[in-house]
């Protein structure tokens, strides 16, 4: 059973930062249920972006700005161990779902809003997209190596989105662990600048404003310095890791550099000497020198590594049937438990998926659930359905 | 106020990025955390930041290769419920506190390991520092860049994604564990952290089309979010976003002063293509203005925008100080320094930093001491002199 089988939690999120988290409860045992306009998550249109946040999620299309959409979500709510969203800072207040509505009608309910910026504070109101948030937190100014004269640049990985979503499950999971303690729910909030701010949290100031030193990125965005970066060789790139004066003066003996102590100018030595053979052979040879390393790997947009071998054999990748894509594979297990394992359920769901199957379980007849529709309140598929997932 | 983890205590014998910070964001949940450290410390430690990462715990040390040592470690084991590490698959086993003979020793520990690679995987028994990984995953590729080929990650990406899944699961095993009354192995690695920031990225579609791949694919020059960074005069650089949250009074073009496309020509694209196309104009526009007076009428007008900073001009920003995230840490060694604060904001249970970075064995005498331990014990454990009056008391 999944360490988080028998909790449920409603996610009203929309876009990245809201839906990547409840994803990944949903992946340790969580019944997560979205809870989606019935026009759709704004995200939809996007493709990847949204069928990456969203597996193994049950989904009921609600008009929650319908008096009667918000009584089934208010409804849903006192069945829900968790609320979580990405709405900006008093939506939820608006749209009578905020902290105090829930508890009304859930008194122990974990709550947690993602927001762009904070809680309280001279921009909380924003919101605001994963790179902006790359360039509060310096990383754009180091990933382009300014410093050398370029632009900025951005990571592409959206991973401040992921941050701030991250910082949402263990927040949540910290919240339902409290809980189980004491039997006391409570609100939480984390935030994209916030998200940010982790990755570059290896940098301290000193008191008199000056910070700490920590390596730079090259004008060839290679890496950090001759024992620490990647090198071209005849046929490809090979990073190498030699830690330590013990492995750089391995290093320079493997690859034929007389002097390890003029570091600027084996630097240029081992340059030409990687260029005359294969990564591989490299690899090999550093290998038998004691000299970490690795042949940087291109993946072809992420292809090959999805179907990588051992990643298939353990569990890092996943696919499932979608009602219209066929088969989609994604990154699977990201965390393995020995005594409650996780649980990667199916596809991302269509607009509604579930709709039905949810209603029937606050008790909504049949007849009701047709009415809701023809009113517009709820939604799920048929032969109008607007979305190719 | 307790913590939400008040309570509970961790064991960290971890070193590096992924493990350390990983422990921190459960750490300042109120946990009682003990950095465990082979004698004369983890190695690190040498790096400046590390003080940031290994803060708000204490700290003891134990040579871990002896009979002593291992039974020490058992013990110490026996009062915690976490213990996280991020040796190599098998090291721990052959130092006689793998998983098996933790559990035996504390049925109700998590136990958590971060290695670089699974369990299982070819790779398992290789080095796993960050960039060999970006480097083996694919990650380095998939990062466009100032030329072509693979791109260094100055940030130390999968190790910042294993953060969050050491954090995660720790705690979902803990949450677990007050049902089912057990402890278990939780595992994570280095390339799960990888695949954890490919959500967008590395997806396979079987009826898959040019629509559903188009916005993330990679490019040359980079795209999507790129064409959105502007320089300022004296070469100052921000990043606008195409969304706010909010309806903007002016248009861009209104503030900058440029003629917007006409409609004909903008028809049928997204928001960010249709920016994308006037950059020239909005260029030459950027160049003239002053940063910080730019984002002011910008966000004055509802738009949102940051300036792109140096990571430690980060702690400057008024919102970041809003949030509680710039606090004073007085470190041991280098007095009153500025570090993040505490990113979880938990209303009811709020956690806190506990305190600085703690030397090398700081609390050698007292954790030891509590299982029982005397000075000579101690000093042998820790690979240290016995101190001076135990040795006169001998």
């Amino acid at each position: 059973m999944p360490a988080l089988s028998g909790l449920r939690l409603l996610d009203f999120g929309q876009y990245l930062a809201g839906p990547f988290g409840p994803m990944i409860l949903a992946d340790l045992g969580m019944d997560v249920i979205k809870v989606e306009p019935v026009a759709g998550d704004g995200m939809r249109m996007a493709g990847t972006p949204f069928l990456g946040c969203q597996r193994g999620k049950r989904d009921i299309g609600l008009n929650i700005k319908d008096p009667a959409g918000l009584d089934l979500a208010l409804r849903l709510v006192a069945t829900a161990d968790a609320v979580h969203h990405n709405m900006t800072k008093g939506t939820a207040t608006r749209l009578g779902l905020d902290y105090e509505a829930c508890r009304a009608v859930k008194p122990d309910v974990v709550y947690c809003n993602t927001y762009a910026y904070g809680l309280e504070g001279p921009l909380s109101s924003f919101g605001g997209l994963d790179p902006l948030y790359q360039a509060s937190a310096g990383l754009e100014y180091e990933a382009g190596a300014v410093q050398h004269g370029h632009d900025p640049l951005y990571y592409r990985f959206g991973m401040v989105d992921t941050s701030n979503a991250m910082l949402s499950v263990v927040g949540v999971l910290a919240a339902l662990f409290h809980r189980a303690r004491t039997g006391e729910g409570q609100e939480l909030w984390t935030s994209l600048l916030d998200g940010g701010a982790v990755f570059s949290s290896d940098v301290m100031l000193f008191a008199d404003g000056t910070p700490t030193v920590r390596p730079k990125l090259d004008a060839q965005q290679r890496g950090f310095d001759p024992a620490y970066r990647l090198y071209e060789t005849d046929d490809g790139w090979i990073q190498v890791a030699a830690i330590g004066d013990g492995q750089w003066a391995a290093l320079c003996a493997a690859t034929g550099v007389a002097d390890p102590h003029d570091r600027a100018d084996a630097e240029v030595r081992l340059e030409a000497a990687f260029r005359t053979k294969t990564a591989v052979m490299w690899s090999h040879t550093l290998d038998d020198a004691g000299v970490p390393n690795e042949v940087a790997l291109d993946v072809d947009g992420g292809e090959s590594a999805l179907y990588d071998a051992d990643a298939e054999r353990l569990g890092l990748v996943t696919e499932y049937e979608h009602p219209t894509l066929g088969l989609l594979r994604q990154f699977g297990e990201t965390i393995n438990f020995s005594d409650t394992p996780g649980q990667i359920v199916g596809p991302p769901p269509r607009v509604g998926e579930d709709s039905r199957q949810i209603l029937e379980e606050l008790g909504v007849s049949e007849t009701e659930m047709d009415d809701l529709k023809a009113r517009g309140v709820v939604t799920w598929p048929d032969d109008d359905y607007p979305w190719g997932w | 106020m307790p913590g939400a983890l008040d309570g509970v205590r961790i064991l960290d014998l971890t070193w590096g990025a992924a493990g350390a910070l990983g422990v921190l964001l459960v750490a300042e949940q109120g946990a009682d955390t003990i950095k465990v450290e082979p004698p004369g410390g983890d190695p690190f430690r040498g790096y400046d930041g590390y003080r940031v990462w290994t803060r708000s715990r204490r700290a003891v040390q134990v040579d871990r290769r002896g009979d002593a040592g291992r039974e020490a470690l058992l013990g110490l084991v026996g009062t915690a419920d976490v213990l996280v590490e991020s040796f190599r698959p098998g090291v721990m086993d052959r130092l006689g506190v793998g998983y098996e003979a933790c559990a035996a020793a504390n049925p109700r520990l998590v136990y958590c390991s971060v290695p670089a690679y699974p369990p299982g995987h070819r790779k398992a028994g290789r080095p796993g520092y960050d960039a060999l990984v970006q480097a083996a995953s694919g990650q380095q590729w998939e990062q466009p860049g100032w030329r072509p080929g693979p791109i260094f990650l100055a940030m130390p990406v999968p190790s910042m994604g294993t953060i969050y899944l050491v954090a995660s699961g720790v705690l979902a095993a803990l949450l677990a564990r007050e049902r089912t009354g057990r402890g278990q192995h939780v595992t994570t690695s280095l390339l799960q952290g990888v695949f954890l920031y490919t959500t967008q990225l590395w997806q396979h579609i079987e009826r898959g089309n040019a629509t559903l791949y188009g916005l993330m694919a990679k490019s040359h020059p980079p795209g999507v979010h790129q064409p959105m960074i502007f320089e300022c005069a004296d070469r100052e650089f921000l990043h606008i976003s195409v969304m706010s949250g909010k309806t903007p009074t002016k248009t861009l073009d209104e503030i900058l002063g440029v003629e917007p496309l006409p409609p004909e020509q903008t028809a049928g694209l997204l928001p960010l293509q249709a920016q994308n196309m006037m950059n020239e104009a909005r260029q030459a526009a950027f160049k003239t203005r002053r940063r910080a007076e730019l984002i002011a009428e910008l966000v004055a007008n509802n738009h949102i925008a940051e300036a792109i900073v140096t990571p430690e001009e980060q702690f400057a920003h008024p919102q970041l100080i809003a949030n509680d995230m710039v606090a004073t840490v007085d470190d041991r060694d280098r007095g009153a320094t500025t570090q993040i604060g505490v990113p979880i904001h938990l209303l009811g249970t709020p956690g806190g930093i506990v305190g600085p970075q703690p030397a090398v064995g700081a609390d050698d005498t007292a954790i030891w001491g509590e299982l029982g331990y005397g000075p000579d014990d101690i000093a042998r454990l820790t690979g240290a002199a016995a101190p001076a009056a135990a040795r006169g008391g001998a």
